[in-house]
């Protein structure tokens, strides 16, 4: 049975009022593989590989603030470049699974898991300790992850424990995903399911969320793809919204594992209960 | 085993900082889809006796020419054989007035369900009733969407590309994986390729206006996103020194207050600084020769490898 444990008395360091994380998905084509999508809009997710991550990277860069990719580790495979540029530029590199799935046997899963710890670790030179992903925690544990980042179980980190295995969870919150708002067909949903939005409109939900995390002093997630986000109009979007965050006091724009070693220091778990 | 088979089209890195004609900051090119609705079987006789389709050929159409001669600008009809050798007073006026006519399959059908014989006897079919039509032959093919796929980039099929090749067409009108036109890699050991044309689906009337059908919901009117894409991407556009690539649909986008939207995107894109525009196959044909593929398609060797337990 899963269990979750909530921080008492959660505060930043001194003149801090908010952690902005941005977590950039840098899945391609990945997940539209896997789900067996038709060939063009694996295209659409190529996009994201030759085109929007390298505007991601610069629009992050140009900004001086963290950034944290979770990524399939098959991207080391296929946009070796782009990874080594985002490691030179100091972002962090976590998992997101080996090919965008966690395969149920349990060793295939490990396998999948260990494959994607290497690969990453030897385009970053060191091992990923976040993911973004629904492996076991005790796999995660047991390969030296500290953190995830999927489920919203309050509005500040948490510790949630499988068993003996505990690990921190940075929230992720749907509402703060642009591919909610923008990819028609997101997980193959329904042609008449489809709504598309544009970017003023995402910009507005992102920044009245940021409104209430920052009046509350809570702790915010933006998760933004490569072959969503990555398009101009939305990286023009993006530029504004950082632009208009950076202008309130006390705003941290850490990475997810500054962020995840702040709470394992300041809010250790303790022994489980 | 080819490079990265199955998973990329192109090279690992999109071009950047195109040096566009005329010293323009970006390029607009505009699609004008003139499919009718259709299932993935293609156009019928029934969808061809719509009221729609009445529409769009009878009144959506010259509305749309006055439109972009007004605004000086240059578009490309993609146009299944059926809806030409329908319409072909039409498809004259538009080729007269200076526009492309391309194709959009025989009618508009999903290539995937056809065998390769079917589909190479098709595509030879297409291109001479075109030639017998309008008096050339087209240069360009698109697959583009219908608004009741579940999917919203197009079909093409596992052998459309190279077939397209092998028919003398220059470029493919409906390409996802950029916002420029690059090339679509069939073979990467010869560097067999063909030009694709960007094509994105927020930026094509079809998935705002009235969608999904009627019947299928409330709220399905949404022309706000759909002008706030298109300006936003022309902005993008002459920011990072792309290409606008937008669809309309002579029954959807020409009718009643629609057409503002498409007023409004063309007066902006021709101010200054003016984007560059010219039909799919003027910009195919400049982007060939400034950024050929001899020297701009920058195939890295693989380090993509087969994986026990995982998807190939």
């Amino acid at each position: 049975m899963t269990r979750y444990r909530h921080i008492d008395g959660w505060r930043y360091p001194d003149g801090v009022r908010l952690a902005v994380n941005f977590t950039l998905d840098f899945d391609a084509q990945l997940f539209r593989r896997v789900l067996g999508e038709p060939a063009l809009e694996l295209a659409q997710g190529e996009f994201g590989g030759r085109t929007g991550i390298w505007r991601l990277l610069e629009l992050f860069h140009r900004h001086r603030i963290g950034l944290t990719i979770f990524t399939p580790g098959r991207i080391a495979e296929l946009y070796p470049a782009s990874l080594r540029e985002a490691a030179r530029c100091g972002f962090e590199i976590a998992n997101h699974m080996w090919e965008h799935r966690v395969p149920p046997e349990p060793d295939l899963e490990w396998d999948h898991l260990r494959k994607t710890t290497t690969a990453l670790e030897a385009i970053s030179g060191r091992p990923p300790v976040g993911t973004r992903s629904h492996h076991r925690r005790s796999s995660l544990v047991r390969d030296g992850y500290v953190y995830t980042s999927s489920g919203a179980a309050d509005e500040i980190p948490y510790y949630v424990t499988d068993g003996d295995a505990t690990v921190l969870n940075l929230p992720f919150h749907y509402a703060l995903d642009d591919a909610m708002y923008f990819h028609f067909g997101w997980v193959a949903s329904e042609n008449a399911g489809q709504r598309l939005e544009d970017c003023d409109a995402v910009h507005d939900v992102f920044l009245a969320h940021f409104e209430g995390l920052y009046a509350d002093g809570k702790y915010m997630n933006i998760c933004v793809h490569d072959f969503v986000s990555g398009r101009g109009m939305r990286v023009r979007m993006l530029d504004r919204l950082i632009t208009e965050m950076k202008q309130r006091p006390g705003v941290w724009f850490p990475t997810c594992e500054t962020v995840a070693r702040y709470c394992l220091e300041q809010f250790p778990p303790g022994p489980g209960r | 085993m080819p490079w990265k088979d199955r998973y990329t089209t192109s090279d690992e890195r999109t071009l950047d900082r195109i040096a566009w004609p005329e010293g323009a900051p970006c390029a607009l090119v505009v699609t004008v889809d003139l499919s009718p609705a259709c299932g993935p079987d293609g156009i019928t006789p029934k969808e061809l006796e719509a009221e729609d389709t009445e529409y769009g050929m009878h009144v959506g159409i010259p509305r749309l020419l006055d439109t972009f001669a007004r605004h000086r600008v240059s578009a490309t009809f993609a146009t299944p054989a059926i809806v030409a050798e329908t319409w072909p007073t039409q498809i004259r006026e538009i080729a007269a007035r200076g526009h492309e006519v391309a194709a959009h399959g025989e009618r508009h059908e999903d290539p995937n369900r056809l065998e390769r014989a079917e589909e190479q006897r098709r595509i030879a079919r297409t291109t001479e009733r075109f030639a017998r039509i309008a008096g050339v032959r087209p240069h360009g093919w698109y697959s583009l969407p219908r608004p009741g796929d579940r999917y919203a980039g197009g079909q093409v099929s596992p052998h459309t590309i190279d077939l397209l090749i092998g028919a003398g067409y220059e470029y493919f009108g409906n390409g996802c994986a950029d916002d420029i036109p690059y090339y679509w890699v069939t073979d990467a050991a010869t560097r067999r390729a063909l030009l694709a044309m960007p094509y994105y689906p927020h930026f094509d009337d079809q998935f705002f206006l009235m969608f999904p059908a009627p019947g299928k919901g409330s709220g399905l009117e949404r022309p706000a996103p759909l002008r706030a894409n298109w300006i936003g991407e022309l902005d993008a556009a002459r920011t990072f020194g792309r290409c606008l690539a937008i669809t309309v649909h002579p029954h959807l986008v020409a009718w009643g207050g629609r057409l503002g939207l498409l007023e409004d995107v063309l007066a902006q894109a021709t101010s200054e600084p003016r984007a560059w525009n010219a039909t799919a196959i003027g910009c195919a044909r400049w982007f060939t020769s400034a950024y050929p593929a001899a020297t701009s398609l920058r195939l890295e060797p693989s380090i993509w490898k087969d994986h026990a337990g995982s998807l190939s």
